[in-house]
């Protein structure tokens, strides 16, 4: 059934107590010894750790490390110490280590199906480590100098830190100089204290060169090594940088008076006036025994809490003036912020009427005042409102050059102009592509105190990364037959972490490659493989799979999901899962071939369950839609190959979601057995 | 006693908070102790359920999962479940901490969580055998000495002779252990305590069978058991959310920052789970629900009934339903209604400690109760040096704010520990 190509040390982190959960330990470890080309190694887990080395190297004498198989129960619980002294003792490579969990075997009622499974674990492990390579490390020089894009806060002190740690600093932001916009803040007026103290500093360390009036025109290369073309003012620069963090600043959006009159103002405006004693004096009309001022918020539909916090902080000054009386008109008052509930309840307690309309008042002239009518939910009728001014607060939005940006850094885009695309798997400062990070108001409207724990994070992410001038990359990860080549590009067009050039072949940069295979399943001439999950490890262990174990169900997983999922459901109470399964993990769903489907079957499988992430989950943004693409494929395939395709079953699910991985294991089950019955009936009326 | 173990940093509290900011200093380099009070880490976000439709919400419960399985894989990382922190003392800038581990009665390495000690343990309903539904952790059993019977008058053996002879996993004699930690840094995770839905009574919580919490209703959603009514397992199809419970009153006046965006994500899942439901949610104000919020409110507008209106008192109908009355804005006149299931979108309260914990640490606590920052732009930070704050400890946050906070604290850590 299976030939071993290389020895095989197994060793079966044992204890008594796997019987008490209806597998027989010493009966199994038998069968191991039995496997061709293998040895093995009965090791109690609970030995102290000094124990364990010993025997350990008194069994693991080889000059040349050979793959390892550890099976146990929890083995990354309870044979945590063997695990480590593998990897750290043994330099046992992490590819070269096959760790079976014996859970699944657990549970059967009939205790050889218990050991039949087991068997099946293990054969499969020793099917793929047997026939894997290892994946060393390598150091890939990298430029230490990092590009700061934008003038925010977040900006400003990511260069700082940057600088502080050594890292030399480009700092470049559209700006003629720098002017961040205090969150929540007057725009016109001179930024929050700290802020004045950090544009302060980044002006006069010595490893931060400043950039205004700038762009950027161009970027080649990847992590570690970029090249990028920054027009400075009326220069052109051409820098090399092995990161870039991006952190432009917000705008408030300009606002649109339905009609123009100066009594109809801007927020910012307003602000302007109420800091210059002598324009607010001429507010405060003697003539008029109250000055009624209707604040509107929000009226490009949802606002955001810092918004709200600028209005209260105009309404309060308002307030203090006796003879004015302020309204806010809004639709929903966003308070989910910090402090922000008690000072609408301080602006309500000192006078500031409120009304929640939707739609928003309809603002008009009436007698050379701003007039506004509007439908009050709460007396339920039509109401008017003569004010003496009308103040409009903008919204925070994006930076507009961000759609550019974005498309010429090969970002997918983030919601609302922003950067970063909306999935909860780059939080916080993460992009698709390694050494492009994003912080602050790069990736949403945010108030300080976030956007600089935005900035620790990306600082962190960038000295991860670059080190000291040394990025530590796996080698020989993903290989390009130079043979097969055709240089179609396929691979530079689909991977998802902008990690393929190109020169006379393609070629992948090790560093920016996060190993999900999207490429490699793509590639039309079958020229690019992923270490340890090539087509031919991948079908051979698909081989494995034993006749007496039914139904035959191979499911492929991904790493990030499905797998994850499968292994919380071993540690729920359940039905044990058919005796037939067959777990394959697989680095993104994206690495799921047609060719292993149709193999699958070809092998003798009754069904094949197909598990990725849900949209807008995929660390590699769109493996789970080529997973699909390709499992619609299939099916095509196999109904003209007579084979139903009910027993290919695809589904999206969550790491944190067991109940939707059985559902998915049961679905396919049920399937199988209708067809079987649909069989069954169909040759009984033959013969 | 005399040597207490020496690290770089000291986490209180094993959640989502804790666990990430955990992760990264290890990352950064230190050696870092994780202390948690309950047996198990993961916290309250591991609880939560994965609220994806056909298309994941980005509500960040799954990056608990990848957490959890890096944190017990993590060698840098020294973790001390069933501790608590009884004393602190020290020089500034150097904290040493006393903490009590409560007996391991169930021994890890021979725990095979068969689970026949909680099925057999008289006293299970009292807690003193719990169990956890965060599978990454093992064993998934402990034993609570506060309420079991051995430990309170010595009458009970049940889950040590139950226990499979192969295994032998538990031991009552095991004694407590304390313990001496020494370090410059600490940072506080200790999380939140769900607002009590009792402290609104006219809404029946407790009294009413059908209104449960939205945590209840994660869970139900969470087991894959289905959505039914609790009282009478009837099948679901009128649903209302209550917002604000716990948040924005009186007694806690500041907005709880999750609630709006867990209603409406749990209310478009049971859309998408049971197509036959009609939702509804009862709110004040609609607060933003993630990155693209005005998209994600178009969606939801056209999924569930959102009415400004907080119901006055829940009754329970003859046939089991829930009837309240509010006032409608549409009609303008207060209407009645009837639901099978009534949620209460509970709040982020203080932690039930908090108080005892400022009191050791000599730190203090907001006017709401959360531990108090050092200041507006550095929420991370507190007023005493070395001392840090990460996640809801600090105040109401998502799932992501607190990872992102996380981050940054242990960032801050590491700049502070280099300075020093």
């Amino acid at each position: 059934m299976r030939t071993i190509d290389r020895e095989l040390e197994i060793i079966l982190a044992h204890s008594t107590e796997l019987t008490a959960s209806g597998l027989d330990y010493v009966k199994l470890g038998l069968w191991a010894a039995g496997l061709p080309g293998s040895r093995i190694l009965a090791l109690d887990p609970k030995l102290p750790p000094a124990e364990l080395e010993a025997r350990l190297r008194a069994f693991l004498h080889h000059a040349e490390p050979n793959p390892v198989l550890l099976a146990a129960l929890d083995p990354y619980h309870r044979a945590r110490t063997i695990i480590r002294l593998l990897t750290e003792k043994f330099d046992i490579n992490p590819e070269l280590l096959a760790v079976v969990d014996l859970q699944e075997a657990l549970g059967y009622q009939d205790p050889r199906a218990c050991s039949l499974k087991a068997q099946h674990l293990m054969r499969l492990a020793a099917s793929i480590v047997t026939r894997a390579l290892p994946i060393s490390a390598q150091e890939v020089p990298v430029s230490t100098q990092v590009l700061v894009w934008g003038e925010s806060g977040a900006a400003l002190k990511s260069a700082l830190d940057l600088a502080r740690l050594d890292y030399p600093v480009l700092l470049a932001f559209p700006g003629a100089a720098l002017k961040p916009l205090t969150p929540g803040g007057p725009p016109a007026q001179p930024p929050d204290e700290e802020l004045m103290a950090l544009v302060r500093q980044v002006e006069t360390h010595p490893a931060i060169r400043l950039s205004p009036a700038a762009a950027i025109l161009d970027l080649q290369g990847s992590a570690g090594n970029f090249g990028v073309r920054l027009q400075s003012g009326p220069l052109v620069l051409e820098e090399k940088v092995g990161a870039l963090i991006l952190a432009p600043e917000l705008v408030l959006e300009p606002v649109a008076p339905p009609v123009a009159h100066p009594r109809i103002i801007s927020l910012t405006r307003l602000e302007e006036i109420l800091s210059l004693p002598e324009e607010a004096a001429a507010l405060w009309d003697p003539d008029s025994p109250q000055v009624q001022v209707a604040l509107l918020a929000g009226r490009g539909g949802d606002g955001h809490p810092l918004a709200l916090r600028r209005v209260l902080s105009a309404a309060g000054q308002l307030l203090s003036h006796e003879n004015c009386q302020p309204y806010l008109f809004l639709q929903d008052a966003k308070v989910a912020a910090p402090g922000l509930e008690t000072a609408l309840e301080e602006a309500q307690a000192a006078g500031l009427i409120i009304f929640k309309v939707n739609p928003p008042p309809a603002l008009s002239l009436d007698q050379d005042r701003p007039h506004l009518t509007f439908f009050d939910p709460v007396m339920h009728e039509d109401l008017a409102l003569a004010c003496d001014l009308a103040v409009l607060a903008e919204d925070y939005r994006s930076a507009p050059e961000n759609a550019a940006l974005a498309e010429l850094l090969r970002l997918y885009p983030g919601p609302l102009g922003f950067f970063q695309s909306d999935n909860v798997r780059n939080l916080p400062v993460i992009t698709n592509r390694r050494g492009i990070y994003v912080a602050g108001p790069g990736r949403a409207v945010m108030d300080l105190d976030q956007a600089f724990g935005e900035a620790d994070a990306a600082v962190t992410e960038v000295q991860g990364l670059l080190g000291q001038g040394a990025a530590t990359a796996p080698k020989g990860r993903a290989a390009i037959d130079r043979g097969r080549c055709v240089l179609c590009l396929t691979c530079h067009r689909v991977c998802p972490h902008g990690a393929v050039t190109w020169d006379n072949r393609a070629i992948i940069n090790e560093l920016a490659c996060q190993g999900c295979g999207v490429c490699a399943s793509q590639c039309p001439n079958e020229a690019i493989q992923i270490r340890n999950f090539t087509d031919d490890q991948v079908v051979t262990a698909l081989s494995t799979i034993d006749p007496r174990l039914t139904p035959r169900i191979i499911a492929f997983m991904c790493k990030n999901s499905g797998w994850e999922a499968y292994h919380a459901a071993l540690h729920l109470e359940h039905a044990p899962l058919p005796l037939g399964f067959t777990p394959m993990r697989m680095p993104c769903a994206g690495k799921i071939d047609i060719d292993y489907l149709l193999q699958a079957f070809a092998l003798g499988a009754d069904g094949v369950l197909v598990l990725s992430c849900h949209p807008d989950n995929c660390k590699s943004q769109l493996g789970n839609e080529h997973a699909l693409w390709r499992v619609e494929r299939a099916r095509g395939l196999l109904s003209e190959a007579g084979v139903d395709p009910q027993r290919l079953l695809f589904k999206t699910l969550a790491p944190n979601s067991p109940g939707d991985f059985l559902a998915a294991v049961t679905q396919l089950t049920e399937n199988l057995e209708t067809l079987q019955a649909a069989c069954a009936v169909a040759s009984g009326a033959v013969t | 006693m005399n040597n207490p173990e020496k690290y770089s940093a000291v986490v209180l509290g094993g959640g989502i908070a804790g666990i990430s900011a955990a992760l990264e200093m290890a990352r950064l380099g230190l050696t870092v102790a994780l202390v948690e009070k309950t047996p198990f880490f993961g916290g309250r976000a591991a609880r939560l359920c994965c609220k994806a439709t056909d298309v994941c919400q980005q509500c960040g419960a799954c990056l608990a999962a990848d957490r959890l399985k890096a944190l017990f894989q993590e060698p840098g990382i020294t973790l001390f479940p069933h501790t608590e922190l009884t004393q602190c003392s020290g020089d500034p800038g150097l904290f040493r901490l006393t903490l009590k581990q409560q007996p391991q009665v169930i021994d890890p390495n021979r725990c095979v969580n068969c689970g026949l000690c909680a099925e057999e343990c008289p006293a299970f309903s009292q807690g003193a055998i719990i169990t956890t539904a965060i599978t990454q952790n093992h064993p998934r059993y402990a034993v609570v000495p506060a309420h079991c019977l051995y430990f309170k008058d010595g009458s009970c053996q049940v889950c040590q002779r139950i226990c499979p002879p192969t295994a032998r996993a538990v031991d009552l004699a095991r004694p407590e252990q304390t313990m001496e930690l020494e370090a410059a840094a600490v940072v506080v995770a200790t999380g939140y305590q769900p607002a009590d839905p009792k402290t609104r009574p006219h809404y029946g919580y407790g009294r009413i069978p059908n209104v449960i919490t939205g945590f209840e209703l994660e869970e139900m959603l969470r087991n894959g058991r289905g959505v039914r009514r609790p009282g009478d397992a009837a099948p679901v199809r009128r649903v209302a959310f209550i917002q604000c419970v716990g948040s924005r009153d009186q007694d806690r006046p500041y907005c709880s920052q999750v609630c709006c965006a867990y209603t409406l994500r749990l209310g478009r899942l049971l859309q998408h789970r049971l197509p036959e439901a009609e939702v509804s949610t009862f709110y004040m104000d609609l607060q933003n629900v993630g990155r693209n919020s005005p998209g994600f409110h178009d969606q939801a507008r056209r999924e569930i009934r959102e009415l400004r209106a907080l119901p006055g008192e829940l009754h329970r109908n003859p046939d089991g339903a829930v009837s309240l009355r509010y006032l409608s804005e549409e009609a303008g006149r207060a209407e009645s209604a009837a639901f099978d299931l009534v949620v209460l979108a509970v709040g982020i309260g203080p932690g039930a400690d908090n108080r005892e914990l400022a009191a050791l640490l000599q730190t203090d606590l907001s006017t709401a109760g959360f531990f108090q920052a050092a200041d507006p732009k550095h929420r991370n930070l507190t007023s005493q040096p070395g001392l840090f704050l990460a996640g809801t400890a600090e105040g109401p946050k998502d799932i992501a704010g607190c990872i992102a906070q996380a981050l940054a604290t242990a960032r801050q850590v590491s700049n502070y520990l280099r300075e020093k």
